[in-house]
């Protein structure tokens, strides 16, 4: 009985569950199993047509995504004759994991998170650039050439998304004066959230987790009319399936992150609804999944830049945007007096 | 817009964007424009060029069919001791020339285009199965109308 109890004691932290089940691993599969089922749908309303629609035709298609994972699980697994094996083989799976591995810093209440840090801010973002690297490694162990111009595509992108969404959050982090996440949120309480304090951080933010994600107009580096599928063009079976998730994972990673430092996390509940951390989980994700819909919104409306156009984006204009936003942050430190 | 105005937004680049995203949601809204093709079928109009039918009664066995077809998809078989055409849909190509030939009107082209096989052997007909109806199948059908809204716009007949 002692044993069980244990058991469940250790089942049910927050050490398990974040990471495992909500909303990390199991969470985000579902997640990405109905986000593209989503993506899809809309588009195809934006251009009139129907979509995905014969997997469950009740539902509207909703398991396409699932027959398709079928599909793919029992696709024979390629290694290509001149590639890097062992990195070939490992950089998929990394990159999944490391576009997964955020999830852990973000607290779902005051008082339900995997790991608590008074830099989790940080945290979350440090984490997120280690996957470039392994995006560059996909592409080079594959050796191919429309993988290799993929991937050095992929960071040029980084270039122009990261000192911008870096300099988006610290301009927040002035803002809060913390660079702790349950606080970021306690102290949009007073109901000015992060978007009306400082929106100038929240577009750049945006935009930077477009191009984060690589989602469509920035989707420069997996350009289908002129490099196959980018960086994954070699892969083949469940290992594409890594490759693809890793950019919606690290999509809905980054929805909750935008939901907890600029739509107020959990703060529409107040004080007794917070001490289970089921209701303020849900909201964060509700409003995490809002986000990600208005992310791939954007498929249906923007065609592709050019790589160099994106570059102009993230120096000019983000790059400006952001810097001005740390201004507006200081004058609003100095106005409020937080 | 004043061309002051224009600059101003072109400097931001957002009034370009936020057309698009309005006209995008303006389109979620719209209905669709295309037709759920399997179960749903396009009238194909009375003088539509679709899949043949020979009349083997009045066939008088000219072969000028045989000889017009550009893509040689008529042939000549024989049926106990006459020769009547056979038709093979892997080349027909619905160009309508053996129905314009022939002198006593015995080809004609019915108002269903759906070939769809199993099997390669299924495409090609013996005069036999050349003369039976081909299958029309009975599911609604619209009518493409042209709409100056729109673009186009179906109608259920």
């Amino acid at each position: 009985m002692n044993v069980v109890e244990q058991l469940l004691q250790i089942l049910l932290s927050p050490t398990i569950i974040i990471p495992l089940i909500f909303p990390g691993l199991l969470t985000t599969f579902l997640v990405i199993i109905f986000i593209a089922w989503f993506e899809r749908k809309l588009t195809a309303k934006v251009q009139l047509r129907y979509g995905p629609l014969y997997v469950l035709k009740s539902l509207g298609g909703l398991p396409q995504l699932v027959a398709d994972l079928l599909k793919f699980l029992f696709t024979e697994i390629i290694i290509p004759k001149g590639s890097d094996k062992k990195a070939f083989i490992l950089s998929p799976i990394f990159l999944f994991t490391l576009s997964m591995l955020p999830v852990v810093a973000i607290p779902l209440s005051n008082s339900y998170a995997a790991f608590f840090s008074d830099l989790s801010l940080l945290l979350v973002l440090a984490l997120l650039t280690i996957t470039p690297i392994f995006m560059l490694l996909l592409g080079w162990s594959s050796n191919n050439k429309f993988s290799f111009i993929g991937s050095l595509r992929d960071g040029y992108l980084m270039m122009a998304y990261e000192i911008p969404m870096f300099v988006s959050i610290l301009a927040m982090a002035v803002a809060y004066d913390t660079l702790d996440l349950v606080q970021v949120v306690g102290r949009q309480s007073s109901g000015l959230w992060g978007i009306a304090l400082n929106p100038l951080a929240a577009i750049t933010f945006f935009v930077a987790m477009l191009m984060t994600t690589a989602r469509f107009p920035f989707d420069v580096a997996e350009a289908e009319s002129e490099l196959v599928i980018g960086p994954y063009t070699e892969y083949s079976g469940i290992i594409f399936v890594l490759c693809l998730g890793a950019s919606y994972a690290k999509l809905s990673v980054l929805s909750l992150f935008f939901a907890e430092v600029f739509l107020g996390g959990w703060n529409p509940l107040i004080w007794p609804l917070t001490l289970n951390p089921i209701l303020p989980g849900v909201a964060v994700f509700v409003k995490g999944l809002l986000v990600m819909g208005l992310c791939v919104f954007m498929r249906s409306i923007y065609p592709r830049f050019r790589i160099d156009q994106v570059l102009k984006l993230g120096w000019h204009t983000l790059f400006v945007l952001s810097v001005a936003s740390v201004a507006l942050s200081l004058g609003i430190v100095w106005v409020l007096g937080f | 817009m004043k061309p002051k105005d224009r600059r101003a937004g072109k400097l931001l680049g957002l009034t370009g964007h936020m057309q698009a995203i309005r006209s995008g949601i303006e389109h979620i809204f719209k209905p669709r424009m295309t037709v759920l093709y399997p179960e749903v079928l396009q009238d194909l109009g009375p003088n539509y060029r679709g899949m043949l039918k020979l009349r083997i009664d009045i066939c008088i066995s000219c072969t000028l069919c045989a000889r017009i077809c550009p893509s040689n998809a008529l042939k000549m078989v024989k049926v106990d001791v006459r020769k009547y055409p056979g038709i093979t849909y892997q080349r027909c190509i619905f160009c309508g020339f053996c129905v314009d030939i022939c002198p006593v009107d015995a080809l004609e082209m019915s108002g269903s285009h759906d070939a769809a096989c199993y099997t390669l052997g299924e495409q090609v007909l013996k005069p036999e199965d050349f003369s039976k109806d081909p299958v029309i199948e009975d599911k609604p059908r619209v009518k493409p109308l042209f709409d100056e809204k729109r673009g186009l716009r179906y109608e259920s007949c």
